[in-house]
C-alpha cells in the first residue's frame, strides 16, 4: 500500500480521550441490561481492544461510542460515557458523528452507493461538505486506504477486502478523530481479512485517532492494542489495562464467559491437534459401501453474459466416507458455495455427475448411489442436508418444537402426536434448548439458531451433512457447542463436509479439500494444508499462533451424545 | 451463496449517459402517455420502432444482453397478446368478418388489433423503462431527482439504498426455497403450494427487515438525514441535450400520433 500524500492534509483533529463512567444500556423491551457499569480512562491516540463473549455488549458499547446509543436505538442508559469534553447522552448524534467513525461487521450492509467515488462522499455529502473540499478530500481518502484510483469502479464488483477498506475510507474521509471497528474482519476471508487488518496496524501506527476495535481474531488484533477491556456474558466489565499487563485472574474470567482468549494468555501447551477424532475408525477402511458421496469431474459454467462463460467448478472430483469430516477451503469466489449446491442436487452441474446414498443399517446392503438431481424431496432429505451460514434462512416452522420435526411431518405423514413433540423435545433438550421449545424460531440468539438448524437435522439425520461456515459469528463456548453436536452426528456414521474461513476449525476436519477459482488444488490432511498452504500469499490460511478451542481430545469424549446429554443447558448456551 | 447478476448498464459512453436522468424520465413518461392513450397497434409499434433505434444509437448499452434481459417480459407480452385475441369481446360480434373460424374458435380483426395493441404498449413500457434507467446507475437518478425535482434525501437516497438490497433479496429467496427442498418439505396441492409461498415469503420479508435495519444504521452512522443541509458530490445541470432529448422525444410522440395510419 503505497501512499504519496501530503500528510499535512489527511491529520485530523487531535485525537481525544474516552472516558466511561459507571456505564449502562438497556434497550426498549429488554429486561436484561446489554452493559452494566462500564468505567475506563482511554487516553488519546491509544488502541483499545474489547473481548468478549456473545452477549457482552460489545457492539453496544460501539454504537454508544457513535452516538447511535442513545439517539438512535431505543433504551435506557445509565452513567456517563465522553469523548474529549463532549459527553455522549446530551451531544447530538450529528456533532458525535462528525467525531466519531464507525465501521461495522459486513461490509456489503453498510455501502450505499454504486460508484466508489460517490460512496466515499456520502458522509461528507451528509455533513454538508462544500463540493471542490469533497473532490480533493475523496482520492486522498482511498489513497490512505491502499484503493488510490477505484473511484469510476464500482462498489459491487469489489473483493470482501477491497469493500472492508472502502468502508475504512468512507469514515476517515469525514475526518473523525475516533475510529471504532466492530468486527470488521467478520465477514472476509481469510485474504481480505489480512488486508483489513493490515489496514488497522497501519492505522494504529499513526496515533492519528483514539481507536476501539472488537474483533475475533485475537493473534492478529491483540499486538496492535495498547489497552484491553475484557466483558463477560452479562456486559459487565471484567477488566480494564494495558493489553501487555493482563493478570491471569482476568483472564480466567473471560475464558468462564465463553469468549474466544488469545494463546498468549493461557497457559501451557496449545491444544494438540493432532490427537483428536481425526482417525476415524470408520473412514479408515477403504470399502466401496461406505462411501455415501461421490462424484466426478464436476463441472459448473454459468452462462456468459459477455464473451466467455465463468466457471465456477472445474473438473471437481472428490469421495467422502461414512464417519468422515471434510473442510473446503478457498477465497471467496473460489466455488465452495457452487460445490455444495451442486452436491445436494440444488444445482445441476454442466457435466459430471454425483452420486449419493443412505447410510446402511446394521449389515444390511448398501444401496446405489443416486444422482440427487433425479430424486424426490423426501429421498433427497434423508441423503443430503445443508446448514445455511444465516440459520434464519433455513427455518421452516413457527416454534422450535416443530422446527424438528419439520421433516418427519413432510416425509413420513405420520399423526401429529403427543409421541412426536415428547421425541422433539428431547432432541431439543439435548441441544439445550429444550427451554425454547414453543418459542418462534427467529426470537432466538445467534448461537440458538445454529445450534437449532442442526438440531432440525437429528430426527432425520441426512448420510451426508453440507454446511456453510457452521461457526460464523460464534464465540469460543458457541464455536464448541456446534463442533460437539457435529462430533454427536457423525458419531451415527454421519459424513461432514463444511465450508469454512476459520483455520481454527481444520484441526477437527479428517481432510481439506481446498478450492481456488473451481479448481481443485489440494486434498489432504489438515495438517499437511496449515503447513504448507496451496495459495500466494500463504500467511492467512495458515493456524493463528494458538487456538484458544477446547482440545479435540475433550471433543472426543463428548461424542456419543454422552457428556453432551448430561450437560446442562447452560453450558451450551 | 451468491447468484447475483450484473446489472444491465450502460457500457460505454452515449448521447443519453449525458442526459440528466430527470429529463429521460420526462422523455419517457411522454411516450408511455402517448402508448396508453391509443387504442391501435399503429402507435405503439410507430414508438416501440423508434424506441429500438434509440436504443441502438444513444443508450451506450450492451445489446447483446438486452434480449436475455427482456425474455420474462417478452413471455408477458406473448401471453397478452394471444390472450387478448383468443378472448376479444369482438370476436362474438356476428356483424364482424371472421379471420378464422374453427369450430367454437373464432377470430376477428379487431379481436388481432386490440391483442397487438396491448402486447405492443408492454413492449414500448419495457424499451422506454430502458432508456430512461439504463444509460446511468440509480445513484445518478436519486442525485438527479434532489437537485433538479427537491426530492426530499430521505426518500431518494433510501430508495437508492432499499435498491441495493434487491440482488441480496434474490440469493436470499433461492436459499429459503432450496433450504425447504432439502428438507423434504415439497409442496403438492394448490393449498399447500399457496401456505409454502405464505412461509417463504415471510421469512424472506424478516431476513429483509433486518438487512435494512442494518443499512438504515450504518446511513445513520456516516451522519445521513441528521438535521444538514446535504450538499452534492456530484453537480448536475439541465443543459441544451436535456432539453433536446425531451422536445426530440416529444415531437417523436406527436408524430406516432398524428402521421396517418
Amino acid at each position: 500500500m503505497t501512499r504519496a500524500l501530503d500528510a499535512s492534509a489527511l491529520r485530523p483533529a487531535a485525537p481525544p480521550p474516552i472516558e466511561a463512567v459507571g456505564l449502562g444500556w438497556t434497550y426498549a423491551g429488554r429486561s436484561r441490561p446489554a452493559l452494566e457499569g462500564l468505567t475506563f480512562r482511554l487516553k488519546p491516540g491509544r488502541v483499545l481492544l474489547v473481548l468478549g463473549p456473545s452477549g457482552s455488549g460489545k457492539s453496544t458499547l460501539a454504537r454508544a461510542l457513535a452516538g447511535l446509543v442513545p439517539h438512535v436505538l431505543a433504551g435506557q442508559m445509565r452513567g456517563s460515557l465522553r469523548i474529549g469534553e463532549l459527553d455522549v447522552a446530551t451531544t447530538a448524534a450529528r456533532i458525535l458523528g462528525e467525531r466519531v467513525g464507525l465501521v461495522f461487521q459486513d461490509p456489503d450492509s453498510q455501502i450505499v452507493m454504486s460508484r466508489v467515488d460517490d460512496e466515499v462522499a456520502f458522509g461528507m455529502e451528509n455533513r454538508g461538505w462544500p463540493r471542490h473540499k469533497m473532490q480533493a478530500r475523496v482520492p486522498e481518502a482511498l489513497g490512505q486506504v491502499g484503493l488510490a484510483g477505484f473511484e469510476p469502479r464500482r462498489t459491487a464488483t469489489l473483493s470482501g477486502g477491497e469493500k472492508q477498506r472502502l468502508t475504512i475510507a468512507d469514515v476517515l474521509s469525514a475526518r473523525p478523530s475516533v475510529l471504532v471497528f466492530d468486527e470488521p474482519t467478520a465477514n472476509l476471508d481469510p485474504p481480505g481479512m489480512f488486508e483489513t487488518l493490515a489496514q488497522l496496524a497501519d492505522l494504529a501506527r499513526r496515533r492519528e485517532h483514539t481507536m476501539v476495535i472488537i474483533e475475533h481474531r485475537l493473534e492478529a488484533a491483540l499486538p496492535l492494542a495498547d489497552d484491553v477491556l475484557l466483558l463477560d456474558d452479562e456486559g459487565r466489565q471484567i477488566a480494564f489495562s494495558p493489553a501487555s499487563s493482563i493478570d491471569r485472574q482476568a483472564v480466567a474470567l473471560l475464558e468462564r464467559s465463553g469468549a474466544w482468549v488469545p494463546g498468549a494468555w493461557l497457559d501451557g501447551d496449545p491444544p494438540a491437534d493432532d490427537s483428536g477424532p481425526r482417525a476415524h475408525p470408520q473412514a479408515a477402511r477403504a470399502r466401496d459401501e461406505d462411501v455415501l458421496l461421490r462424484a466426478t469431474d464436476l463441472t459448473l459454467e454459468y452462462p456468459a453474459e459477455e464473451g466467455t462463460a465463468r466457471r465456477a467448478l472445474d473438473a471437481v472430483s472428490l469421495e467422502v466416507r461414512r464417519g468422515e469430516r471434510v473442510a473446503i477451503v478457498g477465497p471467496n469466489g473460489a466455488g465452495k458455495s457452487s460445490l455444495l449446491m451442486v452436491l445436494c442436487g440444488l444445482r445441476r452441474p454442466t457435466s459430471g455427475s454425483i452420486g449419493l446414498r443412505t447410510i446402511a443399517g446394521g449389515g444390511g446392503r448398501a444401496e446405489p448411489l443416486r444422482d440427487p438431481s433425479r430424486l424426490a424431496p423426501r429421498e433427497i432429505a434423508s441423503r443430503a442436508g445443508l446448514v445455511f451460514q444465516d440459520p434464519e434462512l433455513g427455518f421452516v416452522a413457527r416454534s422450535a418444537r416443530d422446527e424438528i420435526t419439520a421433516t418427519e411431518r413432510a416425509t413420513a405423514r405420520r399423526p401429529d402426536g403427543e409421541e412426536r413433540h415428547s421425541e422433539a423435545d428431547g432432541v431439543l433438550t439435548r441441544f439445550g434448548l429444550g427451554h425454547l421449545a414453543g418459542q418462534d424460531p427467529f426470537q432466538l440468539s445467534q448461537g440458538e439458531q445454529r445450534r437449532l438448524s442442526l438440531a432440525a437435522l437429528v430426527l432425520r439425520p441426512p448420510a451426508v451433512l453440507l454446511l456453510d461456515e457452521p461457526t460464523f459469528g460464534l464465540d469460543r463456548r458457541g464455536t464448541e457447542a456446534v463442533m460437539r453436536l457435529l462430533e454427536d452426528l457423525r458419531a451415527e456414521g454421519q459424513a461432514q463436509l463444511l465450508a469454512t474461513h476459520d483455520p481454527r476449525l481444520l484441526p477437527f476436519c479428517d481432510r481439506v479439500l481446498a478450492l481456488d477459482r473451481g479448481r481443485v488444488v489440494f486434498d489432504g490432511p489438515p495438517e499437511r494444508f496449515l503447513a504448507d498452504p496451496p495459495y500466494s500469499p500463504a500467511a492467512p490460511w495458515r493456524l493463528p499462533a494458538a487456538p484458544a478451542l477446547a482440545p479435540a481430545s475433550a471433543l472426543a469424549l463428548a461424542a456419543p451424545g454422552s457428556a453432551l446429554a448430561s450437560a446442562p443447558p447452560a453450558a451450551l448456551r | 451463496m451468491s447468484l447475483q447478476t450484473s446489472p444491465l448498464e450502460a457500457v460505454r459512453p452515449a448521447f443519453l449517459t449525458r442526459v440528466t436522468p430527470v429529463a429521460r424520465l420526462v422523455a419517457g413518461m411522454a411516450w408511455l402517455v402517448t402508448a396508453i392513450l391509443t387504442l391501435d397497434p399503429i402507435v405503439p409499434l410507430r414508438l416501440a420502432i423508434v424506441a429500438v433505434i434509440a436504443l441502438a444509437l444513444w443508450s451506450g448499452l450492451p445489446l447483446r444482453r438486452i434480449p436475455r434481459r427482456l425474455a420474462p417480459l417478452g413471455f408477458a407480452i406473448v401471453s397478452l397478446t394471444v390472450f387478448s385475441i383468443l378472448l376479444g369481446a369482438s370476436n362474438s360480434d356476428r356483424s364482424l368478418v371472421a379471420l378464422i373460424e374453427v369450430g367454437p374458435i373464432r377470430i376477428t380483426g379487431a379481436a388481432v388489433s386490440a391483442g397487438l395493441s396491448i402486447g405492443l404498449r408492454v413492449v414500448v413500457i419495457g424499451l422506454t423503462t430502458l432508456l430512461v434507467f439504463g444509460p446511468s446507475d440509480p445513484t445518478r437518478m436519486a442525485d438527479s431527482l434532489v437537485q433538479q425535482w427537491h426530492a426530499p434525501d430521505r426518500f431518494a437516497y433510501g430508495t437508492l439504498g432499499a435498491l441495493r438490497l434487491a440482488p441480496q433479496m434474490a440469493d436470499d429467496w433461492a436459499a429459503i426455497s432450496a433450504a425447504r427442498r432439502l428438507r423434504g418439505i415439497g409442496s403438492d396441492g394448490p393449498a399447500s403450494r399457496a401456505r409454502d409461498l405464505a412461509d417463504r415469503l415471510l421469512v424472506m420479508l424478516v431476513a429483509a427487515i433486518r438487512g435494512a435495519e442494518r443499512l438504515a444504521l450504518a446511513m445513520d452512522a456516516r451522519g445521513f438525514d441528521s438535521g444538514l443541509r446535504r450538499s452534492h458530490f456530484r453537480e448536475l445541470r439541465v443543459g441544451w441535450r436535456d432539453w433536446l432529448t425531451i422536445g426530440f422525444a416529444l415531437a417523436l410522440a406527436i408524430a406516432a400520433l398524428a402521421l396517418p395510419r
